[in-house]
């Protein structure tokens, strides 16, 4: 199974990372990632009621330029937040790295943004690419993650993907919430 | 269908016979390139995967560059001692310790960075590497635990080609150049997720050091990573330095797709300052001329290599910067230390009165030169946000080694030309 359905929370071009998705110069602990102070900062300043109404599931769809300058920080706050993926016109190379590495998809989409409206339901297949609009039907194609891409999607980030390949018996989850080993 | 040489070098790493632009694929690189300051966060990564060991410890570079010396009220001590632990525990014989250089340097010096290969390290401005046709590919907190396994994902970039003709004027360096064409797409995602192939007949005008400069600020475009085609120049180097390890000599098919195409002309660049906090905000160095500076700065993987010293030596010999004015100045390696040393660069430093710091990134991350509020700085440096080299209501301008360095003299920003001229006709 490599689908993701979610309802669509839509933003605009050029979200940047720190200074959009989350506001990185007041993040109080930059290293140990607090939680709390991450979720309450989550795209506050873009759509102020994305904290209390987000739910575990939800999409982010936005435009080109997603992510910009990024802090692996903005990844945790979305993750943290329940956003399943963020499906966007384009973004640069290294935040889909970080995205992932937490296990959070980020789906490199041309022509997603004319696709769905804030609200839709929305789903994307990681293996095939199709990125559809459920109550219409319309369609569109992302890059299909790799193989190895979706290991790490499935085991929830890189390092519980690494473990569940070199110690399958031993393996349990990395605890969310508490400490992102990145 | 064609391939460029940044698709030939990643379907090597991954076993393929070619690869498509946009690609997710799964690769091996040949090396992995590390630097400290970072290393609790890849110690916490590897303690969840539950592994201590790498698989392949001969792949793993590790290089103490950040914090050139775990200086009192540092907490960077303990990084150096971990990582060289680690090293150690692990067989990893290419460990580099403080003072070595930079990563950049110390891939390209030790012949690390040889044609063909792919190299995964902490760090975009790497691609400096790609002088030498090594692709560099900037990775994550994984960058440690790519080597447990030996293998990790990557996205094979589209690739767009620059095409440069024409020579740099005098006084003019791939410095400038390279705040023009970060002025021209920073703003933009053209560039995003691109390799740019630098082609052309000015390349053989331009020497390794010149050329690395032009790629380790290539990222700032949006590019992930850029290259060059391997001349001679390049292929000695190499030589010289790949101690019988192999490398595969690869060119761009002529029917290679580029997303993006774009030519300049060096002879049209004159000396540039990029204007704070923005990396797009170049322009010619007469529009900020006579702005009153108290730091200036030369070093960081764009300007400390050898031809960048000899530039600010160029300008300083036989001068004195003003007495308002601080100066570092930071040799990317020990070789190229010991080389300005043997030249006589650094006492026209100490001359000068600037002051000459241990290899490694030191001024341009803020760990040395910290500036106070409302202080303003000019430098070789990569970045100029606020709070970058201290406080948040610093300035910092970016600028060439001749510009820099004429600034220090003039105690404000200022043309490198005349002081340059002047140099020239006292010499001859």
């Amino acid at each position: 199974m490599t689908l993701i359905r979610g309802r669509v929370w839509k933003f605009g071009d050029n979200i940047s990372a720190d200074n959009g998705i989350i506001q990185y110069s007041q993040v109080p602990d930059l290293d140990t990632f607090d939680i709390p102070a991450l979720k309450a900062m989550c795209f506050a300043e873009l759509q102020p009621n994305f904290r209390a109404e987000a739910r575990p599931g939800d999409v982010v769809v936005a435009g080109r330029n997603f992510g910009h300058h990024s802090h692996q920080h903005a990844c945790v706050a979305m993750k943290e937040c329940g956003v399943a993926a963020c499906v966007v016109e384009s973004t640069d190379s290294a935040f889909i790295r970080k995205a992932l590495n937490i296990g959070l998809p980020i789906i490199v989409c041309p022509g997603v943004t004319s696709l769905a409206e804030q609200g839709d339901e929305l789903s994307a297949d990681l293996a095939t690419g199709e990125i559809r609009n459920v109550k219409t039907g319309a369609t569109r194609h992302a890059r299909p993650f790799s193989e190895r891409m979706i290991d790490i999607w499935r085991a929830g980030g890189f390092s519980r993907a690494m473990r569940l390949k070199l110690m399958p018996q031993v393996a349990e989850p990395v605890r969310r919430g508490t400490r992102y080993g990145i | 269908m064609g391939q460029t040489v940044a698709q030939k070098i990643i379907a090597r790493a991954a076993g393929r016979d070619a690869v498509e632009a946009g690609e997710y694929v799964t690769v091996s690189p040949d090396y992995t390139c590390c630097q400290e300051l970072a290393w609790q966060t890849r110690k916490r990564m590897m303690q969840e995967i539950g592994v201590d060991r790498v698989a392949r410890p001969d792949k793993v570079i590790m290089v103490v560059d950040h914090t050139t010396s775990a200086a009192m009220g540092s907490a960077y001590h303990v990084n150096h001692r971990e990582m060289k632990d680690f090293a150690f525990r692990n067989g990893v014989d290419n460990f580099f310790g403080a003072g070595s250089g930079l990563r950049h340097l110390v891939l390209t010096e030790r012949g690390f960075a040889r044609p063909g290969l792919l190299v995964f390290s902490d760090e975009p401005n790497i691609a400096s590497i790609g002088a030498l046709g090594a692709l560099n590919i900037a990775v994550s907190s994984e960058v440690v635990a790519t080597q447990i396994g030996d293998e990790n994902w990557m996205l094979v970039p589209k690739s767009a080609r620059v095409t440069l003709t024409g020579k740099l004027a005098p006084g003019v360096l791939t410095r400038d150049f390279a705040q023009i064409l970060i002025r021209d797409y920073a703003q933009t995602d053209t560039l995003s997720q691109s390799c740019i192939e630098f082609v052309g007949p000015a390349l053989a005008g331009l020497s390794l050091d010149e050329r690395q400069c032009l790629l380790a600020c290539a990222y700032h475009t949006g590019a992930d990573t850029a290259l060059m085609p391997v001349d001679d120049l390049a292929l000695d180097y190499v030589r010289n330095r790949a101690q019988g390890r192999p490398f595969h000599l690869l060119e761009s098919d002529a029917d290679a797709v580029y997303a993006h195409e774009a030519s300049y002309d060096l002879s049209t660049v004159s000396p540039m300052v990029t204007v704070p906090p923005e990396l797009h905000g170049a322009v010619q160095v007469e529009n900020v001329a006579g702005l009153a500076i108290h730091q200036a700065a030369i070093g960081s993987c764009a300007n400390n290599r050898l031809d960048d010293l000899r530039g600010a030596a160029a300008i300083l010999r036989g001068q004195r910067i003003d007495r308002a004015v601080t100066m570092y100045i930071t040799p990317g390696s020990r070789e190229v230390y010991a080389q300005a040393a043997a030249e006589g660069l650094l006492n026209v430093f100490m001359d000068a009165g600037a002051t000459v710091l241990a290899p490694g990134c030191t001024t341009c991350w803020g760990y040395e030169g910290v500036l106070s509020d409302g202080e303003v700085q000019i430098s070789t440096h990569q970045m100029n946000y606020h709070g970058r080299n201290g406080s948040r209501s610093a300035r910092s301008y970016l600028a060439s080694p001749y510009v820099v360095a004429a600034s220090a003299v003039a105690g404000r920003i200022a043309d490198p030309r005349p002081l340059l001229a002047d140099a020239s006709r006292r010499l001859s």
